[in-house]
């Protein structure tokens, strides 16, 4: 089964995060800033990455920095922020991020399908 | 010898003639000048003793003939400038350059002060030897008071236009920060509600259902309020930068059609789209754009009761590309139509209170086609329904 960080400061919505993707076989792990979620990539190659972009100690941003340059082949980063605009997106494209979702726009069944998509898992 | 005397006597009688015409010209320019009232003017020995006084002057100056003639011209200056010497200084640049033109402070009989516009000009006689000066004063104290009072009032202005300005700034900043802040926890609510109502926490007793789905509902309306305030806090901040591209509108309208003809379709209503030309392309942000046109569609369809139509039509008119959203809907009262595209206004009507808004969705949408060069128009009548008319400049 897919493997999947998600990196999010807010306790709750780690936590529903979690629970909805695991509850669709997905193995999740959680990170609640950008420094955790490094220290967890050097020892375990996630599928995906769901990444918010505004946490403190270290933001989505400074992650991508320091992740990116050293993507592993198969790890995909779909950012998931409440940042509808701004330099922090378009910094995160920059950065080689290609899918942003909007925290506010998705519901968990939205949520599901927007990993499987960027999975291909056919669900 | 009678004709030579005839001869004399007649040349004599001319000259004297003259004479007396010259001294009567005299009599009337002295009677002129000591008859004006609006201008001090007075004549000054060399040294700047007065030695004529007029009716403006006394009116002016406040003393009379007999109290000024003889005492120097200093006696009309302020202490300051009698110390700094510019009476004799005035003198000196009168004789160097023919006339010195001032404006200042001056001082009445009575010791009150009062703004002046003063002229000194150096006399000479014939072999260039300065023989004296004459002074033209006017008094400008009303005008020196009107000009302080907007100099001031313009200071002020400025200070308040300021204000204005970093007031306006920090409301933006605040509706963005508190925005963002609301946001957080709306969407924590719609994970929460959207696990339970969309079965991810496994099977939820029937009874339960109808009030979690109405908190989600609720929630989802705060989550478009607050989305509503960002995007306009962004507009108003002058945050948006118009990524612009060769858009064919027909596709667009299209795409934005089909993407709501479930809700429209829904409510029973007939949607159309007519366009008149085949091919139109415009310079815009197709995202920014489409947005605005989706909230055009989506209000023509929230106005309309259930059953009614939604036309829109696009069509190339002169130097615009026209787009047109109409509806058979409840329209809008004259007397409304003015304030329709004003931030939080929203127009009472007989589906307003059914229709869940913000009252920021036309400000914004007037905002982005204004960002685009273009215009946007409403017609309406109460009853009949609305046409909004979006006019964009043709690519150059």
């Amino acid at each position: 089964m897919h493997k999947i960080l998600i990196v999010e400061d807010e306790d709750i919505l780690r936590e529903a995060y979690y629970a909805t993707l695991s509850s669709q076989g997905y193995q999740c792990d959680v990170a609640e800033n950008g420094k955790v979620a490094l220290e967890k990539c050097q020892t375990t190659t996630y599928d995906l990455i769901l990444l918010d972009l505004m946490m403190p100690v270290m933001s989505g941003v400074k992650f991508l920095e320091k992740f990116m340059p050293n993507v592993p082949d198969g790890t995909e980063v779909v950012v998931l922020s409440n940042l509808s605009s701004g330099v922090e997106l378009e910094q995160a494209m920059d950065l080689g991020v290609y899918r942003c979702l909007l925290k506010s726009d998705v519901s968990p069944k939205e949520l599901v399908a927007a990993v499987r998509n960027e999975l291909g898992d056919e669900g | 010898m009678t004709a030579r005397i005839d001869t004399t006597r007649n040349r004599l009688t001319k000259l004297l003639t003259r004479h007396n015409e010259t001294l009567a010209e005299l009599k009337r320019y002295k009677e002129l000048v000591e008859n004006v009232q609006d201008y001090a003017i007075f004549l000054m020995d060399k040294n700047g003793y007065v030695q004529t006084w007029n009716k403006g002057a006394k009116r002016t100056n406040g003393y009379s003939a007999s109290e000024i003639i003889g005492k120097h011209f200093s006696i009309f200056y302020p202490k300051e400038d009698i110390k700094k010497q510019k009476p004799q200084q005035e003198l000196i640049d009168a004789q160097k350059f023919g006339r010195i033109e001032d404006e200042g402070w001056r001082i009445h009989k009575d010791g009150s002060k009062f703004w002046s516009n003063v002229i000194i000009t150096a006399l000479f006689d014939d072999s260039g030897t300065l023989t004296g000066f004459a002074k033209v004063t006017r008094n400008l104290t009303e005008r020196k008071i009107q000009e302080d009072k907007l100099k001031k009032a313009n200071v002020l202005l400025k200070r308040q236009q300021e204000e204005l300005k970093r007031l306006n700034g920090a409301k933006d900043e605040f509706i963005s920060l508190a925005s963002h802040q609301l946001r957080t926890p709306a969407t924590a609510i719609k994970q929460l509600l959207g696990i339970i109502l969309e079965g991810f926490a496994g099977d939820v007793p029937p009874h339960l259902l109808p009030p979690i789905q109405k908190s989600y509902e609720s929630n989802e309306r705060l989550i478009r309020i607050v989305n509503s305030l960002l995007k306009v806090a962004q507009i108003d901040a002058g945050k948006v930068v118009l990524d612009k591209t060769d858009v064919k509108i027909n596709d667009l309208v299209r795409d934005v059609i089909l993407e709501q003809q479930k809700t429209i379709l829904a409510r029973k209503q007939t949607v159309t789209f007519v366009p008149k030309n085949v091919s139109l392309t415009v310079q815009a942000d197709p995202q920014y754009f489409r947005m605005a046109l989706e909230n055009l569609v989506d209000n023509a369809s929230k106005y309309t009761f259930d059953g009614g139509t939604i036309e829109v039509t696009t069509k190339s008119q002169k130097d615009d590309i026209v787009v047109a959203i109409s509806d058979n809907g409840v329209g809008i009262a004259s007397e409304n139509l003015a304030s329709l595209f004003e931030k939080f206004q929203r127009i009472p009507n007989d589906l307003s209170q059914s229709v869940v808004g913000s009252g920021l969705g036309l400000y914004w949408v007037k905002k982005v086609i204004e960002l685009h060069d273009g215009r946007i128009e409403v017609k309406s009548e109460v009853g009949k329904g609305t046409t909004f008319t979006i006019y964009l400049p043709k690519r150059k």
